[in-house]
């Protein structure tokens, strides 16, 4: 589903984010991306999202070379991919539920429709009763849920979350990551990154200086090590 | 289809509620633009005002063709054929009248008020003439090309000298088409303006949606879906403009028409300036929403493309 093939991205001659990177990531994985700041998760993230452009090598989403894709097909490519980012970047001048229906209404959805699958999604990240509210007056970990609410209103392929956890005390952190778990559950395919070292039994990617370390599920690794 | 129409519904909206939610600066950017319209407005009013009165005058000029002293009474008298040949060559109705130099005597000595200078000439030093008029010339441009016909006038045999009083036609003519052609100078020159103010104005409301164009971008919009919405705020503004430039113009006339009135009536006229009917103010207001739509256009393309 999303393939990694040499795959270079260089912003200067010394700025380089990501080196020569191999990967696959196969649909309904939730995988981690887990290393230190300035690893170049954000990038692999931005990446896959068309968000960035590989120098060299070659990356494939659904089929589709991110390398060579037009930017006339970017927002039908982006209507598949569900994106959490760590700022939320929700819109201050319209509530919760206008936020939510925007991926929709950008789809050409019909407002009614657009309201109740919005809706829906409020509810399944456990935020209707804050459809009505606007965003500012909103917690940190209600805001990032709302912000999962708006990536997976669309129904999307494939979720990418950039650090959604990152500014969350721990209960608000674990509802994030039970929320995208969820998804994972009906068939979506997650790729969250972190800074910490994830506790879980899912695959996760170690990425440092630009480069994949380890590409590998924790719980298989220890096994091997028990 | 419905997707399509339900999208333009989302980008009208949206412009309506920018708009409101920004109103005075839209209303001082609507009256700037209005002050640039109405200038250009107010010079179309005048024109559509005076074209059908320059065409309603009696455009009839009037020829004088003046025999040789010399010649014969039979000469002068065989000419009227040829005269009437040649001004037959001109659109409208051609008169020719003969005037025998007793009678130009005659008149001259009852007009001037010279008799007494007159009778002491002795012999009679008027030629023989005709007169010949044009009539029910409409257009300027027919009665123009009377110096034409002076030509082949005086090119007859016998015939001394024409004089046409063709030039003030000439002068009139050449009045309208330096008006014309100032009006669409300024036309053109305003209409630039309202679209650089337009510009500036959608550059100012991308800049502050910028962050919802980023998020738009990011959940999947187009750039068609992105640039809706300003496309119908420009044109809006241009729309809103033109109306008040109209609403100007025609307020400005009842002023006007009030000094028009007294100068008109010292020439025993009627002329008052009338504002543009409604096929005229249509076009106007057309114009006018196109022009912010155009200004929309270059400003919406240029900065967008700097957020990419």
């Amino acid at each position: 589903m999303i393939e990694f093939q040499r795959v270079t991205k260089r912003y200067s001659a010394h700025n380089i984010a990501l080196s020569d990177v191999n990967l696959s990531i196969a649909k309904g994985e939730f995988v981690f991306l887990a290393g230190p700041s300035g690893a170049g998760k954000s990038t692999l993230l931005k990446m896959i999202a068309a968000i960035e452009r590989p120098s060299s090598g070659t990356l494939t989403v659904n089929g589709q070379d991110i390398g060579k894709l037009k930017s006339s097909g970017l927002p039908y490519l982006r209507r598949n991919l569900g994106l959490i980012l760590q700022q939320q970047r929700l819109l201050a001048d319209r509530n919760v539920l206008a936020n939510v229906m925007l991926p929709l209404v950008v789809s050409g959805a019909t407002s009614q429709d657009a309201e109740k699958r919005a809706r829906a999604a409020l509810d399944k990240v456990g935020m209707l009763d804050k459809a009505g509210d606007e965003p500012l007056s909103l917690s940190g970990g209600e805001q990032q849920r709302v912000a999962i609410a708006r990536a997976i209103v669309n129904r999307p392929q494939v979720i990418l979350a950039d650090e959604p956890t990152a500014n969350l005390d721990r209960a608000n952190a674990k509802k994030v990551l039970d929320a995208l778990q969820a998804f994972h559950g009906v068939g979506v395919t997650c790729i969250v990154s972190t800074h910490d070292e994830p506790d879980t039994a899912n695959r996760v990617i170690h990425l440092e200086r630009g480069r994949v370390l380890e590409s590998a599920a924790v719980h298989a690794s220890l096994e091997e090590s028990a | 289809m419905m997707t399509l129409l339900r999208q333009h519904g989302f980008a009208f909206g949206r412009a309506l509620r920018q708009l409101l939610r920004a109103r005075s600066g839209f209303l001082l950017n609507t009256f700037v633009v209005a002050i640039a319209l109405a200038l250009p407005f107010a010079g179309l009013n005048l024109l559509e005002n005076l074209r059908p009165l320059s065409e309603q005058l009696s455009v009839e000029p009037e020829i004088s063709i003046f025999m040789t002293p010399d010649a014969p009474r039979e000469q002068a008298a065989a000419l009227a054929a040829n005269i009437r040949k040649i001004a037959g060559e001109v659109k409208g109705n051609a008169s020719v009248e003969f005037i025998p130099r007793e009678k130009a005597l005659n008149a001259l000595q009852a007009r001037s008020g010279l008799g007494d200078v007159v009778a002491t000439l002795g012999a009679n030093p008027l030629p023989d003439s005709y007169v010949l008029k044009l009539a029910g010339l409409r257009k300027l441009d027919e009665a123009a090309h009377v110096e034409t016909l002076a030509a082949k006038l005086k090119s007859l045999p016998g015939v001394d000298n024409v004089q046409v009083d063709s030039t003030w036609i000439k002068r009139l003519a050449a009045l309208l088409n330096i008006l014309q052609l100032a009006l669409l100078f300024l036309g053109l020159t305003l209409g630039v303006v309202v679209v650089v103010v337009v510009f500036n104005t959608i550059r100012l409301q991308v800049l502050t949606q910028r962050e919802e164009i980023e998020v738009s971008r990011l959940v999947g919009a187009t750039d068609a879906f992105i640039c809706r919405p300003f496309y119908y705020s420009g044109a809006l503004l241009g729309l809103c403009a033109g109306a008040v430039a109209l609403g100007a113009v025609a307020l400005a006339l009842v002023p006007m028409n009030d000094a028009i009135a007294d100068f008109a009536h010292l020439y025993a006229s009627e002329f008052q300036l009338a504002p543009l009917g409604p096929v005229a103010s249509l076009i106007l207001l057309a114009l006018s929403a196109t022009l912010g739509l155009l200004g929309a256009l270059f400003s919406v393309r240029r900065h967008l493309a700097r957020l990419n």
